[in-house]
């Protein structure tokens, strides 16, 4: 067919728009929009679960998310120095590690420490506790191995110099290596701060009281207590993407500033 | 400085089958070849980036080879210039200059600074300190590298290809600094494919192919007059590019 190139990308939109304009059509017809509305837009529920939702629900999952995203960087540095280790013993505990907690749903590791570690050790752990270890414990698998591609990531040729200098190893990596890792790991890292931020809701499964209660509890608790629809469900969500979104965001932001260098006061020199 | 039968072997492929090599204080020694012919490993064994499977290593007082030797403190003594000019993106050419002397020498700020500059202005880089690698042009980024290693002051400095990676342009303007410190003095040796470099600045040159030393001596008669058919080939090539075709 000889068409022209405009003549194509002029077909695709027709065909682009169209098929929206059909989904559009269909969605109004088939879907029973009152009863959408009124399980999830019923207005009723949302002014109760002011302040409390901000107050107690967001300032729980932040902390909950925080304390796990600390520690999880913490196991998780270690970590990836162990796979990096030349001792193999190291290398082989760290990969067992971060392969088992990846490959397991978290929400085994929330049962296991809320449920299994009162049977087990007859420890008493509050839901902080709780909560931010079982972040820690998953985060740190994920975290070690994006921290070990970043440390892979600073090319060769930068410890090499390091070395030529006279720099031993450990400065080496210290001074050289591991703030320019950083600089690369800076965005996923982000992203792993939103991943944890969603799974702190999984601490359901445990359950809590009420002053320790993090959004998707209170928004359960809001379809319980108000028996008005799933509208709380809303209200939740919007709260979890006030973190994400902003998150989200700053991610972005310091992947296209890449390898802009910052300003020289902030460097540890 | 002397090299004695060293052997390297990358797996089975044996880059260096035995050289042996002596390098006098104040000398310039300009390693030629082609690509794959060993030059640059033999000078990244001298400061044991590469690990020589055998033979003998002493750079002054320190046994490069011997298995108790202070890596950290002999690499001081030895200045490296890299293809890549390999400076740390991170830190401003000023902090390039001195992060060594003073988390590795313990050097104070003002000290490794001053030294810094006082470098930077032998390689006319003083007015740019505060910039980032990334904002200078090759020729300035080798030339903060070649500021770097001398802010240790080091006795040997060895320099692998420096001018390879660099646009013909600022080629001249690191040539200019090295001949310079070879004027001062400085014992170097420099792996580089500029024959014209070599033929002005070295006072020996080695031509290495294969992994073995063929023939060595003087610019004039290794360059200018070269006794052997590997050494005449390759020079034929490297100067007259075209000339084969």
């Amino acid at each position: 067919m000889d068409l022209s190139n405009r003549t194509r990308q002029r077909i695709s939109l027709g065909i682009q728009a169209g098929l929206f304009a059909l989904v559009v059509v269909v969605l109004a017809l088939v879907v029973n929009w009152t009863a959408i509305g009124q399980s999830f837009f019923n207005v009723e529920p949302v002014l109760p679960m002011f302040p409390e939702i901000f107050t107690v629900g967001l300032v729980n999952t932040l902390q909950y998310t925080f304390f796990g995203f600390v520690f999880g960087l913490l196991g998780g540095t270690v970590l990836a120095l162990m796979r990096l280790a030349t001792f193999p013993v190291y290398r082989w505990l760290a990969t067992a590690y971060i392969e088992f907690f990846r490959g397991i749903p978290a929400i085994l590791v929330f049962i296991a420490l809320g449920f299994g570690a009162s049977l087990a050790f007859g420890w008493n752990l509050s839901t902080l506790q709780v909560a931010s270890s079982a972040l820690a414990i998953v985060g740190s698998a994920y975290i070690a191995e994006t921290l070990r591609a970043g440390l892979q990531a600073v090319p060769k040729g930068q410890v090499e110099a390091a070395r030529a200098l006279g720099m031993p190893a450990w400065r080496a990596m210290v001074t050289i290596q591991i703030p320019q890792a950083f600089r690369i790991v800076l965005p996923p890292l982000t992203n792993e701060a939103i991943l944890l931020t969603k799974d702190s809701s999984l601490i359901f499964v445990v359950g809590m009281a009420g002053s320790a209660a993090e959004l998707t509890k209170m928004g359960r608790d809001g379809i319980n207590m108000y028996q008005a629809g799933l509208t709380p469900l809303v209200v939740v969500s919007f709260c979890y993407l006030l973190i994400t979104i902003p998150l989200s965001l700053l991610a972005r932001r310091m992947e296209t500033r890449g390898s802009r260098p910052t300003r020289r006061k902030k460097v540890k020199a | 400085m002397t090299i004695e039968d060293l052997h390297k072997s990358f797996g089975d492929n044996e880059v260096l089958k035995g050289i042996s090599m002596r390098v006098e204080p104040g000398e310039v020694v300009c390693l030629i070849g082609a690509s794959g012919s060993g030059k640059s490993t033999l000078l990244r064994c001298v400061n044991r980036l590469e690990e020589p499977n055998a033979g003998q290593i002493t750079v002054g007082q320190h046994t490069a080879t011997h298995p108790d030797v202070n890596l950290d403190a002999m690499r001081r003594e030895i200045g490296m210039v890299f293809q890549q000019f390999n400076l740390f993106p991170h830190l401003s050419v000023l902090d390039n200059c001195t992060i060594t002397p003073r988390k590795v020498l313990r050097a104070s700020k003002a000290q490794a600074e001053s030294d810094a500059m006082e470098q930077l202005e032998k390689v006319g880089l003083k007015h740019l300190s505060e910039r980032r690698p990334d904002q200078l042009s090759g020729g300035q980024q080798q030339r903060v590298a070649i500021a770097r290693a001398l802010t240790m002051k080091p006795s040997l400095m060895l320099f692998d290809e420096p001018t390879s990676a660099l646009d013909p342009e600022t080629v001249g303007d690191v040539l200019a600094i090295m001949r310079q410190l070879a004027q001062a003095g400085m014992t170097m040796i420099v792996v580089t494919h500029e024959m014209g470099f070599a033929r002005e600045v070295a006072d020996r040159v080695v031509f290495m192919d294969q992994g073995v030393v063929v023939e060595e001596g003087s610019a004039a008669q290794v360059i200018g007059a070269p006794e052997q058919p590997r050494t005449q080939d390759f020079l034929r090539r490297v100067l007259n590019p075209l000339s084969e075709q």
